[in-house]
């Protein structure tokens, strides 16, 4: 997957960067929209994440440009402005996903994810963990064709967890993917170690789940080869 | 009492004094008029007598009787002449009862002493005072009448004047003080009038206005520019973090450290978002053309909070009435709103609390909610300040929450016009009551 970041702000640029190579993706940087509409010219890619506060060029601009230059890509806006306009505008005019700033690296990794399987129809195939299958498609997680039901919040947490496998999420980091805005300081945590249990709870009656695993004091991850 | 209606009573009432004050004292001033007018009229013919008198010799008119006597046919007026000792001197003007031919009649009588031929002669010329007296009634009904007629035309064109003078005082009261909401962001045209005072009034209200508007925009502008250059800086830190906790060698104790910095940071921007939330609501940038019932709005709630009323056990009763639907809101700041309340309400709740949400429709149209917890409550001298920015409960046992909650209930519920009282009992608990504007209120 070939991503292009169009960002003003160096530093964070390079922290996306790094982590997007980490998940192995391809991923080319521009500072300015004249550069960014320049490479988009030039190159395809599947992803492009911009920056709305451009200096040169408002933000929903470049969107309607970039749009003409490479319509199959996967647009998402990246925005500190905020506004409830500004997503409507943007998602109007054609982009895939709005993610405010500040945002988790882990939330962008999970919304591209989302983008791939119902834009490309990437990993429509239902994915094994440990003895049961994830269909993430569908939402459903099954154990040898029998379904296992989960709460709507314990299966975001699952599959989050199994989007970053072999990575530590600490409980803050799952609580802020499942509750949003509305997580509390420290206050939501707790929840997460009582939705976990559950989830361990539910699944072992059918087969072991020694691959969801606790990580005394940081949090929890999904061992998978 | 308005001034209009302050200047309208005066000017009636004033008026009024006026006719009442002529109405007493017209009779007077009629008797006066005529009385004067008769003196002078008696003063002519005593004159006419004399020049006769002094012409002819006063022989001409008593013809060689001693005394003379003549009246008109009515006794209306009479003359009279008869000799009088000598030094007797007579010359006044006054009203009293004469006998003529067996009529005794009131008279205004002119006496006067004067010397001819002989001796002296006193003369009386007298008009019966019904005589002077017969105009004064219907002169009176008419001055009263003219006056009247005068006294109406000019309160009636006082009034109109007063109030096309005023008009524009009522214009400024109108459109700069009442029905103006805080921070005045509505421009509003200066008002039309050649009254210098109103002018300067309406100038300053909008040089003033202006004043607070700006003063207010320029907050709110910092505010929201302020949280977003902070959100940027925050975003970096976050992914920084986030790319550390991911490195294969990072020790156990550094990841404890940068767990710990990741928490830090996340309060950063909890507040920094609702800082930047309350600053959006003050700037108006929510639209409100939602319409949502209160069943939606709190079963979506309940999505959200009832793991946190699990752990503590606390049990929450909703009862609200299910035909409620809220028009010209915004869903999402309602949501917020309601969530803040009754996470609060969890927040300082003891374990095993009760929450209790019920609703009443007043005859007026308003529309009642009432959120009631069995929590710590708030101590009385605290109440008035809970919405204040960052102001936190001083006995909030866990420290959590950084009294934002409460500001961005207070910014939505401004926002919508919606009223919130407060009653709280230390240890007992709190009630939020929000109080709904009809308008909000769809008709079912």
């Amino acid at each position: 997957m070939k991503v292009l970041l169009i960002e003003d702000e160096k530093t964070l640029a390079y922290e996306v960067e790094a982590f997007l190579k980490k998940a192995f993706y391809i991923c080319d940087l521009a500072h300015t929209a004249a550069r960014g509409l320049e490479m988009l010219g030039v190159n395809p890619y599947d992803f492009v994440l911009l920056d709305l506060g451009l200096p040169d060029l408002d933000g929903l601009k470049v969107l309607k440009e970039a749009k003409k230059l490479n319509p199959d890509a996967a647009y998402i806006i990246l925005t500190a402005r905020g506004n409830i306009e500004d997503r409507i505008i943007g998602l109007d005019l054609g982009a895939d996903d709005y993610l405010p700033k500040p945002f988790s690296l882990l939330e962008l990794q999970s919304r591209m994810q989302a983008i791939s399987r119902r834009k490309f129809k990437v990993s429509t195939q239902e994915i094994p963990l440990g003895e049961f299958m994830i269909d993430l498609q569908k939402r459903i997680i099954s154990h040898q064709g029998t379904e296992i039901e989960l709460t709507r919040k314990e299966y975001d947490l699952l599959s989050y967890l199994l989007l970053h496998k072999n990575r530590v999420l600490t409980r803050m980091q799952l609580s802020e993917h499942i509750w949003g805005t509305f997580a509390d300081d420290d206050y939501d945590s707790n929840y997460i170690d009582v939705h976990i249990k559950n989830i361990r709870k539910k699944l072992s009656v059918f087969a072991p789940v020694e691959w969801l695993e606790t990580v005394r004091g940081v949090g929890y991850k999904i061992r998978k080869q | 009492m308005k001034l209009n209606s302050k200047l309208t009573l005066f000017i009636t009432l004033s008026k009024l004094a006026i006719v009442l004050l002529f109405v007493l004292t017209l009779p007077y001033l009629t008797g006066r008029i005529a009385r004067t007018y008769t003196d002078y009229y008696l003063q002519q013919q005593k004159e006419k007598v004399l020049e006769v008198v002094a012409r002819n010799g006063v022989e001409s008119y008593l013809q060689g009787e001693a005394s003379y006597g003549s009246y008109t046919m009515l006794k209306e007026e009479y003359i009279s002449l008869e000799p009088v000792e000598e030094g007797f001197t007579l010359d006044t003007i006054y009203t009293d009862e004469r006998i003529i031919e067996q009529d005794t009649l009131n008279y205004r009588v002119l006496t006067h002493v004067f010397p001819a031929g002989k001796g002296s002669y006193l003369m009386e010329v007298g008009k019966t005072v019904e005589t002077i007296e017969q105009y004064n009634r219907p002169l009176q009904r008419i001055a009263t009448y003219v006056l009247l007629g005068l006294i109406l035309i000019t309160l009636v064109v006082d009034l109109f004047y007063t109030r096309f003078l005023l008009k524009p005082l009522g214009e400024i009261i109108r459109t700069k003080i009442s029905n103006r909401k805080f921070p005045f962001n509505e421009n509003s045209d200066p008002v039309h009038t050649s009254t210098s005072d109103f002018r300067f009034l309406d100038q300053s209200l909008i040089s003033l206005m202006n004043q607070i508007h700006e003063a207010f925009e320029k907050e709110r502008e910092f505010t929201a520019n302020a949280s977003h250059e902070l959100m940027t800086p925050i975003g970096i830190l976050q992914n920084k973090i986030e790319n550390l906790m991911a490195e294969p060698e990072v020790s156990e104790f550094v990841q404890d450290r940068l767990i710990g910095m990741q928490r830090t940071l996340n309060r950063l921007k909890r507040i920094v978002h609702s800082l930047l939330l309350i600053s959006r609501i003050d700037n108006d940038q929510f639209s409100k053309k939602d319409t949502v019932s209160t069943t939606e709005l709190f079963g979506d709630i309940l999505d959200e909070i009832s793991h946190r009323l699990s752990e503590k056990e606390i049990g929450l009763r909703i009862n609200l009435s299910e035909q409620i639907v809220f028009q010209n809101v915004n869903r999402d700041l309602l949501f917020q709103m309601f969530y803040n309340l009754l996470n609060n309400a969890i927040r300082y709740n003891k374990n095993e609390g009760k929450i209790t949400a019920s609703d009443r429709k007043n005859d007026d149209g308003t529309y009642l909610i009432t959120i009631s917890d069995t929590g710590i409550g708030i101590p009385e001298d605290e109440i008035s300040s809970i919405f204040n920015r960052f102001k936190k409960a001083n006995n909030s046992e866990d420290g959590a929450g950084y009294g934002l909650g409460l500001s961005i209930v207070k910014s939505i519920s401004d926002y919508h016009r919606i009223t919130i009282n407060i009653e709280s009992k230390l240890s007992v608990g709190t009630t939020f009551t929000l109080v709904f504007p009809s308008g909000l209120i769809k008709d079912i």
